[in-house]
């Protein structure tokens, strides 16, 4: 059975500047796997390749077997991709907007209408979602967002970070959220966060990233335990040198 | 129509109509604006016109009260004129006058002088007073009526000095009678006339067609920069539609919408045309049969059709190429503002004389933008000149390929997320 997502030795320049340097990670069907890094490390940049939004300038990527770059347009059908910051359209409720991005997913009305349904579920946001999306919180977009990622059902979920800019309740029910979700319907999710108690508490496995590298990976507990730190933060900046 | 693409083409329209900006600011604001405006014009131009021309009344310091003056104050009543009789110097009175106010002084002498072959003046004082239309129109009423007895007296004068003979033929030997040759067949119409008529439809054309390409322009900018801005278009990459839906979607949205706010436009246009043309009795000109030959021909309005069709795809595939660029909406804006520039070019250049008319150079330079053949497509549903709109057609084709081959590849590259313009100015370090 191929690896729900196959990374080796993936570069990625813009003009100077290499912003992936050789990472190089699998994760397994099911799993939850996050990315752990400092802002500017590299992991949004590789879960954009592997979402097919930009490609490689080298190496290799599989998502369930299939290529990222000469196989996307099957990748995507694979994949539900949830953007740090990402918006709806303003002028659309809710619900319209769930409806349109389903329908990119399925044929039949049912099953159009049964995906919307498990957004409405997922989003948690009832009657509101018969309104523009303009008017929500940011807690309330961000729910929209997820629902929005899940509800298709799809084999890899990538969420680069999902709880950015939320308060701590929403933060809490979003993290549960994704982690009940995944577990029920069986979707490898593949996060990337730079909140370390929030990838402790959901990740089967996590990889830090530095500098565009992959410097440490595994459970969280083995690598508390394999660096003599109290915690998954601790462990970190004991691995890159800052402890 | 593909499932994908079809639902693009529903949720641009329905995301841009929504937009207040859009829906007010391109669709019902000119919508209202410029009828209102009409509507204002007709108003104030009519009460203005009714007050001038509803009873006029002159005051009148006859020093003469000889015939000729009586004639001419018994010329005045016949055309409506109140006359009231004063004495004394003008001087005198000049400050007792409302705006607009004409004061006629006669002087003595002045109808023995004309019966005696010599000439003689009179004086019109107008009183001016807020410089508004009324006055102008009163005073300009009275000198017209003045000349018209001058016109009647002088004819009068021509009988008696030569009787027998006609004295319309003796004061205008020459008659001028023009003929307006239009395709190749002679009509019965004054070059001034025709202008009027001509100048009304070729200025019109160019003027509409430029502003359906910069709202176009402007709309299709602006949709890519708002997906960039909400992030929407990050996402919308990663789900399983084509990137050619995804451009084709944003054109046919902006197409639409473009359209719509056209209409409106041109309606309000018209409109606010109708209602300035018709409150000051102006008139395009009745051609009768010379209008008829200068109907526009049915492969005219085709050729202007597919003209407009290929500047309306060229536009938008560069302003999405451009809007790409930007990083949000504020930036698409600043370089959309910059290449409407070659848009209005070729109308500003049309409404102002003719392209043949330029230096070689500069011709070229307009054949080369291909916004300039719908402009002249429009003015060939007059003339019946199709050559040039047809080399144009040509030449679009291969333009708008070239441009939506662009588009393609940056929607279809990483690109469309990656490329960057920048209006920012570098910060010191």
């Amino acid at each position: 059975m191929p690896k729900a997502v196959f990374v080796k030795d993936l570069v990625k320049e813009f003009s100077k500047r290499r912003a992936v340097d050789g990472i190089s990670l699998e994760v397994d069907e099911g799993e939850v796997f996050g990315l752990i890094g400092p802002n500017g490390a590299g992991k949004t940049t590789t879960l954009r390749i592997i979402a097919t939004i930009i490609k490689p300038t080298s190496g290799q990527v599989l998502v369930c077997g299939k290529d990222a770059v000469r196989e996307s347009a099957e990748v995507r059908r694979l994949i539900s991709y949830l953007p740090e910051e990402a918006g709806a359209y303003q002028n659309l409720t809710g619900i319209e907007y769930l409806r349109f991005m389903a329908s990119f997913y399925y044929g039949s009305e049912d099953e159009v209408k049964a995906a919307v349904e498990e957004g409405v579920r997922i989003s948690a946001l009832g009657e509101r979602l018969k309104d523009k999306s303009s008017t929500y919180s940011k807690g309330m977009k961000r729910r929209l967002q997820l629902a929005r990622a899940l509800m298709v059902k799809p084999r890899l979920a990538i969420l680069d970070e999902p709880t950015s800019g939320l308060d701590v309740t929403h933060a809490f029910q979003l993290r549960r959220l994704i982690k009940e979700y995944a577990e029920r319907n069986r979707i490898t999710v593949l996060l990337s966060s730079h909140n370390m108690l929030e990838v402790e508490k959901m990740c089967d496995r996590v990889a830090f990233i530095n500098a565009g590298r992959v410097v440490e990976s595994g459970k969280p507990g083995d690598l508390v335990s394999k660096h003599g730190a109290e915690t998954l933060e601790e462990a970190f900046m004991k691995v890159v040198g800052f402890a | 129509m593909p499932s994908g693409l079809r639902l693009l083409v529903i949720k641009e329209i329905k995301d841009l109509l929504r937009d207040p900006k859009i829906l007010v600011g391109i669709i019902i604001f000119p919508a209202l604006l410029l009828p209102l405006m009409g509507a204002a014009i007709s108003v104030s131009t009519g009460s203005t016109i009714e007050k001038a021309y509803g009873n006029l009344s002159i005051y009148v310091v006859d020093d003469d009260n000889g015939p000729l003056s009586q004639a001419l104050l018994d010329y005045l009543a016949a055309n409506y004129v109140e006359v009231e009789k004063v004495a004394g110097p003008p001087e005198s009175r000049l400050g007792m006058l409302s705006g607009g106010d004409v004061l006629l002084q006669i002087p003595a002498g002045f109808s023995s002088n004309i019966t005696g072959g010599n000439w003689s003046g009179v004086v019109m004082y107008v009183n001016f007073k807020d410089f508004s239309m009324v006055e102008f129109i009163k005073s300009g009423r009275v000198d017209q009526i003045i000349s018209s007895f001058k016109s009647e007296l002088v004819r009068q004068l021509v009988s008696e000095e030569a009787p027998g003979r006609d004295p319309n033929a003796l004061l205008n030997p020459i008659r001028q009678e023009y003929q307006s040759v239009i395709k190749g067949e002679a009509f019965s119409i004054s070059p001034s006339v025709l202008q009027g008529t001509v100048q009304m439809q070729t200025l019109m054309g160019p003027i509409v067609i430029m502003l359906v390409l910069i709202l176009a322009m402007q709309i299709a900018a602006t949709s890519i920069a708002i997906e960039k801005e909400a992030k929407t278009l990050e996402t919308l990459l990663t789900v399983p539609v084509s990137r050619m839906s995804i451009l084709f979607g944003k054109l046919a949205g902006s197409v639409t919408v473009a359209l719509l706010a056209t209409v409106a436009n041109v309606f309000a246009f018209t409109y606010y045309i109708g209602s300035v043309l018709g409150s000051v009795g102006a008139s395009a000109g009745d051609l009768g049969q010379a209008g008829l030959k200068l109907a526009p021909a049915p492969e005219g309005y085709l050729i202007l059709g597919l003209s407009i069709f290929g500047a309306l795809i060229s536009a938008l595939a560069i302003a999405l190429t451009l809007g790409t660029l930007a990083q949000d909406v504020r930036g698409a804006q600043s370089i959309i503002g910059i290449v409407i520039v070659p848009v209005f070019l070729p109308a500003i250049f049309m409404m102002m004389g003719d392209i043949s008319a330029l230096p070689q150079a500069m011709q070229i330079a307009l054949y080369l933008i291909p916004f300039t053949y719908p402009a002249l497509a429009s003015q060939a549903l007059v003339t019946g000149n199709y050559g040039m709109s047809l080399i144009g057609l040509v030449y679009m084709a291969f333009f708008t390929l070239a441009m939506l081959y662009i588009a393609s590849k940056i929607f279809s590259s990483e690109r469309i997320m990656t490329a960057r313009i920048s209006f920012k100015t570098k910060k010191a370090e």
